[in-house]
């Protein structure tokens, strides 16, 4: 059986509303790493706002944390009781230097040609 | 998608015209959701049908998300972040029978067997692949156990350390699907008709009219001037066949060729191959290329204000050339215009792009 695809998700977005087990994809900067509780933390800014992102790390360990360095990680959505949701990580991947920007864009250009097209159709 | 594949549901383009589309020679750049839910051919199981393109090989770059061992070949789960697909990935034997031949023993030929060897261990590092990384694969589509997978022709990893590959392709997609893939193909005799017959004119017409702008060297005209021009005329009566005008030119309504000529010159426009000014009659068309005045206008701002300390390294930044020639010279000069003149002042060496979207003179 093959996973469901990693759809991309903006930091900001992953808040209450993302579906349980929803597979997605997101980034931002690793700003701490629990190795005990094999837990990390991303985050990201946005329209002068920092969003955070739990992600449970236990099936990627052992990994090399940087922290600081910019971190992209592709797993499903699990909401936890008293806290916000947390990615379960399947795959992290550090991509140090990765244009933000350019990705924030390249995921709007297809996001933008999916409506399009879902209104055409 | 669904709609529109229960529209073609019964006419599936006959398999003889296939090989007038390109995309059927291509190896079609789709998302992988697209891949597992295109129809499949009735005629010719292994094509398959995007919006009535034929498509008989894909390329896909994802992430490998699973991955599994058999004894001739792994299967790769793998997401574009629209969907997961498995790609049958062939191992190599090139890489495990070589190394076991024999030895020859002419230096010239140890330096052959060395760089053969050297390719080998690139090849294995290229095609050795774990969960997470990035993988490019290229290869036909088949069904198997009711999955749809992907049988490699080619793969390979792909070196992405700050996703560039993959966003440079997330941009290039939407591109593609929309020039290409969502244009629907149109077999050999249904292309005439209708709407489709009158945009493909337009587009037609309006590269006839920029050569023979260009080829006469003209530099400004009228609409009407145009539809003079025999040559002209005859491909838009030729492209345009509505009821009244199958017969003759004559009877041909004047005022859909107007429409047809107006749009061309539109395009024109946009393109920025020809312009209005502000000054002259409003119906009047300047031809970007031939219009000397222009050229040399812009070619005198760079040259002087090259001459400036602060543009002297790096040239004149466009939008600086832009305002410049606005000022002196025409005021609704448009972005696409001044690119134009640019190009053709870099095509003749007179100035030089130092940068991206800066200019020089020497």
């Amino acid at each position: 059986m093959l996973p469901s695809a990693g759809v991309y998700y903006f930091p900001w977005e992953i808040n209450s509303s993302v579906p349980e087990g929803e597979a997605l994809r997101t980034f931002g900067r690793l700003c701490c790493y629990d190795l005990a509780r094999s837990e990390a933390v991303l985050t990201a800014h946005h329209s002068s706002a920092q969003y955070q992102v739990c992600v449970d790390t236990k099936f990627v360990e052992p990994f090399q944390a940087q922290v600081g360095s910019c971190y992209m990680v592709l797993g499903e959505a699990e909401h936890r009781e008293g806290e916000g949701p947390v990615v379960k990580a399947r795959i992290l991947t550090c991509v140090e230097g990765l244009n933000m920007p350019l990705l924030e864009q390249a995921i709007q250009e297809q996001r933008k040609y999916q409506r399009e097209r879902r209104r055409r159709w | 998608m669904q709609s529109e594949s229960r529209k073609y549901e019964e006419e599936e383009t006959p398999s003889l015209h296939w090989g007038l589309d390109p995309v059927f020679f291509a190896f079609a750049r789709l998302y992988i959701k697209d891949i597992k839910e295109m129809r499949e051919s009735k005629q010719v199981p292994g094509i398959f049908f995007y919006n009535r393109h034929p498509v008989r090989q894909v390329d896909v770059v994802g992430i490998v998300v699973q991955r599994k061992e058999r004894d001739a070949f792994y299967s790769y789960g793998v997401d574009d972040s629209t969907g997961v697909i498995n790609c049958v990935c062939w191992k190599n034997p090139m890489v495990t029978e070589q190394s076991s031949s024999g030895r020859p023993s002419t230096p010239n030929s140890l330096t052959v067997l060395e760089q053969i060897k050297k390719l080998q261990e690139m090849v294995s590092q290229k095609t050795k692949l774990e969960i997470g990384d990035v993988v490019r694969v290229r290869g036909h589509i088949r069904t198997y156990r009711q999955q749809r997978e992907i049988q490699a022709s080619c793969f390979y990893k792909v070196d992405d350390p700050v996703c560039n590959v993959q966003i440079s392709r997330m941009l290039e997609l939407p591109c593609l699907y929309r020039e290409v893939y969502d244009k629907p193909f149109q077999g050999p005799e249904e292309g005439q008709s209708g709407l489709e017959g009158q945009t493909f004119s337009i587009n037609v017409l309006h590269q006839k009219v920029e050569s023979f702008l260009l080829e006469n060297k003209i530099q400004t005209f009228y609409q009407q001037e145009l539809e003079t021009i025999d040559t002209l005329m005859s491909l838009v009566v030729v492209h345009l066949p509505t009821p009244d005008c199958q017969e003759s030119k004559s009877t041909c309504s004047s005022k859909r060729i107007h429409s047809v000529f107006q749009q061309a010159i539109r395009m024109l426009q946009e393109k920025g191959v020809v312009f209005q000014k502000p000054g002259s009659s409003k119906e009047l068309y300047h031809v970007t290329d031939n219009d000397k005045e222009l050229l040399k206008v812009t070619l005198d701002v760079i040259k002087k204000d090259c001459r400036k300390p602060r543009h002297a390294e790096n040239g004149c930044h466009f939008l600086h050339i832009l305002n410049c020639v606005r000022q002196s010279h025409n005021p609704s000069l448009t972005e696409v215009v001044m690119h134009r003149v640019l190009e053709l002042l870099e095509r003749n060496s007179d100035v030089v792009s130092t940068m991206e979207g800066y200019y020089m003179t020497f």
